[in-house]
């Protein structure tokens, strides 16, 4: 029987966000925008959504005088993305 | 790639998308771990020769205050390639942290007891550097899989025993080359390990 897949996770963006935030501990929103080729705008859209889910924390600081957000993924987040590679898994037979 | 609208994926596409991502943030974890130990290695190194060197010339002990230079030396490099490196995106992964605490766990304690050595009474000070070093060395490369720096960290934990044997004229010079097969060639290759995979 096919799981249902968690709609925050059908966007392409929120998708590559969240497999990376997964594999490290924090990153900054520079180093998402560069591995997922984003606009900053788009970026900016879609972590705060994953942010408002519980999926994500985000915290604002200053690298120098620059202003800086990192992004660290939750138990939340972590919990909802391992149902979604299980619920994957249903789907293509794995 | 190219750019990332907010575009729906199929369960194919979407587990494709995770992998390569993973994949991606594998790649960037080893970038420049190779440039701590250059650092160090080096100052070590360096400072070591000149500690040698006067003393040797001048027959006066004093000189030794000079290896007040490598912890001076080390951390002002240290800063400046933090500087430089804070200029690039930022990512810490868990790797990069138990790494972190390794190091500064060994560093503290090496400052430590190099300190007790000059100040309160005197031990093989040498011998217990390149063990302390040597586990760092070795921890690292058993944390990231990276296998000539296990080897070079074991095999200079061995090599500390021969410092025992050893005295101070001859003790300095092997000092200096424990440093460079235990951090400085193992730091070159790992840059040029990441560097290719960056290609």
């Amino acid at each position: 029987m096919f799981k249902e897949l968690d709609p925050l996770f059908l966007s392409e963006l929120r998708l590559a966000v969240m497999s990376i935030l997964i594999s490290v501990e924090e990153a900054d929103f520079v180093y998402l925008k560069e591995k997922t080729n984003a606009t900053s705008g788009n970026l900016s859209v879609q972590i705060d959504k994953l942010q408002q889910a519980g999926y994500i924390d985000i915290r604002k600081t200053f690298k120098g005088k620059r202003p800086q957000t990192i992004c660290k993924i939750t138990f939340q987040g972590i919990g909802a993305f391992e149902k979604y590679i299980e619920a994957l898994k249903s789907y293509i037979n794995l | 790639m190219e750019t990332k609208q907010d575009r729906q994926l199929n369960e194919k596409e979407s587990l494709e998308l995770i992998a390569r991502m993973i994949q991606n943030t594998k790649q960037k974890m080893e970038e420049g771990r190779g440039t701590m130990f250059l650092i160090w290695g080096y100052a070590t190194v360096i400072v070591t020769m000149i500690v040698w060197g006067t003393v040797l010339y001048t027959q006066n002990f004093t000189w030794q205050f000079l290896w007040f230079l490598l912890p001076i030396s080390g951390s002002i490099a240290t800063l400046i390639y933090k500087k430089q490196e804070d200029k690039k995106p930022r990512v810490t992964t868990y790797i990069d942290r138990i790494i972190g605490y390794v190091w500064t766990v060994s560093g503290i304690t090496g400052f430590l007891l190099s300190m007790v050595s000059i100040f309160v009474y005197t031990f093989p000070i040498l011998f217990i550097i390149i063990l302390i070093m040597g586990i760092g060395t070795t921890l690292t490369g058993l944390i990231i899989n990276f296998r000539p720096l296990v080897i070079s960290g074991a095999i200079s934990l061995l090599c500390s025993v021969l410092l025992s044997f050893l005295n101070w004229k001859l003790q300095l010079p092997l000092f200096s080359l424990i440093f460079i097969f235990m951090m400085i060639i193992p730091g070159h290759y790992l840059n040029y390990k990441a560097g290719k995979a960056h290609v």
